[in-house]
């Protein structure tokens, strides 16, 4: 008797192969039998009804770390069909992390991923400090896989405590962080991370950036002895250096054998020869035989915040970001400041012109005011498109919120292509990171909605093979990414004309009741995590626990 | 497969400050000059604070941005979208 049997499906195996019909069956976690017709008994049946059964997708660049101590399911990840997600990119991990190091690490945390205090904050039981230990903490809590990264940045601290942020490693050191990678693949870490453009709350540069091109070297020859990933954040946004750290990545990727990734590349109107002239340069590393993969998402760039949070939208503008990481009672009386309030509107608007006049507001007590330019409200109030955002802030107690939409990576004649080449891994959601600024869930059935279905730059059975089967051969995670019997059961069932994201709803789902973005997912009918089925349109989240750490 | 050219760029060697870059990468000008040029060429670095401190992971381009390639952007640190 098998676990599980779905019928009548239209199975797009991952291989990229013609999508066909038929039926597949699920026993002690891994499928049995892919396509034909099974005429045996099952202790649960799905009916697929005819709509797409296809390899659990995979997310390579997320943020989980400490979400999945909290919540195995990362929500709302596995409903939109994800069923393994890369955490600890960008040189920031969980583990391996000294006690000591803690509070540390989190303020990084805090700073690049914008996560809250109340994620870390009592959230979870800090249990280890290795990564084996990490990883057994994991176990037992997920509904989904999960394939860790090590960061750059705690390893260095690990080592270097203080002065990881200061200067370069020793060749003590160096060996001694070697040696702490090592220990951190055997224990099932997928890969490192590191990062090129991030810095910590005191916007001094986060440790992995203060690393020699010797240190990246000697960690390199360690991966290389397991053939596992190096994924870093280049400058994105120069081309030029974009295009150094592909041609350093190669020289890594060669010297040692390894796969290495880079994320993210957006298409921009500001750099609009940036996209071609990176994969111009990748494919000419391709052709040398090294592995530079670059890691392009599929949703637009858009930004949503309201007072509450210092919002990655306000980075480029010290004084608002400065003010708005105040308590709240100070940050309140900053903004209800004549002084403050005038100095941060000419801030932006020097000049006569606001950057601000197309942002809309997007949730607000008075309705009226929703979906409406600040650039429209402010003509009717009187005053600037700033003013108003600060106006109606106050006026509300931060209860107004904003969207500033498509600020790039919006044009899907571009995006499209882009997303299609071959040399592009399509990633980057960066799920469960900027929690307060936007969703980063859903952009797989944004992949299908708009590429697939709306512009046809992909099939339906290109697509699927770009975020199952590529994904997983890029990482060398074994066994996922194809239906074919014998292979872990991670399997998704979603209806092709009506696959998408929700609507972006901020939520308090956090812990204490801590804000954040989300999507829901459309299309979706079920996700199948190692055999049992985590999650259900019929019947949401279940209990199951099935998800693992993927070992590479 | 033959490389495309490409803009140049070097990596500090440790306990490197920009004199010791400009003397290594322009041997033939007279440092000062040599490190104006460094620095024109490096305007992200400057951008910074304090402005000009590099670390050991950053790329310093040893010339100009090549011709037809739309030139240098003096990016920043954290813009939106940033990881």
């Amino acid at each position: 008797m098998l676990d599980i049997l779905i019928r009548n499906g239209r199975i797009v195996d991952g291989t990229g192969i013609p999508a066909y019909h038929g039926d597949l069956g699920i026993e002690g976690g891994r499928l049995r039998q892919v396509g034909g017709h099974l005429n045996v008994d099952a202790r649960h049946m799905v009916d697929a009804g005819g709509h797409v059964v296809a390899p659990g997708f995979i997310d390579p660049h997320t943020h989980f770390d400490a979400q999945l101590l909290w919540d195995g399911q990362a929500r709302p990840a596995l409903e939109h069909g994800v069923t393994t997600v890369v955490h600890g990119n960008c040189s920031l991990s969980l583990a391996p992390l000294k006690a000591a190091h803690r509070p540390r690490l989190v303020r990084m945390f805090q700073q690049i991923e914008e996560m809250p205090d109340a994620a870390f904050d009592g959230a979870f039981e800090w249990t280890w400090e290795a990564f084996d230990a990490y990883v057994d903490a994991l176990r037992g809590r997920l509904s989904l896989n999960v394939a860790p990264l090590a960061g750059h940045s705690p390893l260095r601290m690990w080592v270097m405590g203080e002065e990881a942020q200061g200067r370069a490693a020793t060749p003590d050191e160096t060996r001694a962080m070697q040696q702490l990678l090592r220990e951190c693949l055997e224990a099932g870490a997928i890969g490192l991370s590191t990062s090129y453009v991030d810095f910590d709350e005191n916007m001094r540069p986060v440790p992995s950036r203060y690393a020699h091109a010797e240190e990246l070297d000697a960690l390199c020859s360690v991966l290389g002895d397991f053939g596992r990933m190096l994924q870093v954040v280049p400058e994105f946004y120069s081309t030029d250096i974009t295009i150094a750290r592909i041609d350093q990545l190669a020289e890594l990727s060669l010297a040692h054998g390894i796969p290495t990734t880079f994320s993210p590349l957006f298409d921009s109107v500001t750099m609009p020869a940036n996209v071609s002239r990176v994969l111009d340069r990748v494919a000419e590393q391709f052709a040398r035989g090294a592995r530079v993969w670059p890691q392009v998402q599929t949703r637009p760039i858009d930004i949503s915040f309201s007072f509450e949070v210092a919002s990655l939208f306000f980075v480029t503008q010290p004084m608002w970001y400065m003010i708005l990481r105040l308590p709240r009672e100070q940050r309140l009386a900053a903004f209800r400041d004549a002084a403050t309030r005038k100095s941060l509107i000419d801030a932006v608007e020097a000049g006569g012109s606001s950057p601000w006049g197309e942002l809309r507001v997007r949730d607000s007590a008075d309705a009226s005011l929703i979906g409406r330019t600040l650039g429209d409200i402010a003509e009717e109030r009187g005053g600037s498109p700033a003013a108003v955002m600060i106006d109606l802030s106050v006026e509300e107690d931060f209860g107004v919120h904003f969207l500033s939409a498509s600020m790039g990576h919006d044009d899907p004649s571009r995006v499209g292509p882009t997303l299609a080449n071959d040399l592009v891994h399509v990633g980057a959601s960066d799920a469960g990171a900027h929690i307060q600024s936007f969703a980063t869930y859903g952009d797989t059935g944004y992949l299908f909605d708009r590429f697939v279905r709306d512009g046809r730059y992909l099939s339906l059975e290109h697509a699927v093979r770009k975020i199952t089967s590529e994904t997983a051969q890029i990482w060398g995670i074994p066994d996922r990414g194809l239906l074919k019997p014998g292979a872990a059961a991670d399997v998704v069932v979603f209806d092709p004309e009506t696959i998408g994201r929700g609507a972006e709803l901020p939520v308090t789902d956090m812990p204490e009741n801590g804000m954040r973005y989300v999507r829901d997912a459309s299309g979706i009918d079920a996700v199948i995590v190692n055999g049992e089925v985590a999650w259900s349109a019929a019947d949401g989240y279940t209990e199951a626990t099935s998800g693992n750490v993927v070992l590479p | 497969m033959t490389l495309s050219r490409q803009r140049g760029f070097v990596t500090p060697e440790p306990n490197e400050d920009w004199r010791a870059i400009a003397a290594r990468v322009l041997p033939a000008e007279p440092t000062d000059a040599a490190i104006e040029k460094l620095r024109s060429w490096n305007l992200h670095l400057l951008a910074r604070n304090p402005p000009g401190e590099f670390t050991g992971s950053d790329v310093l381009f040893v010339e100009p941005p090549l011709e037809g390639t739309g030139g240098a952007l003096p990016g920043l640190d954290g813009v939106p979208g940033d990881d």
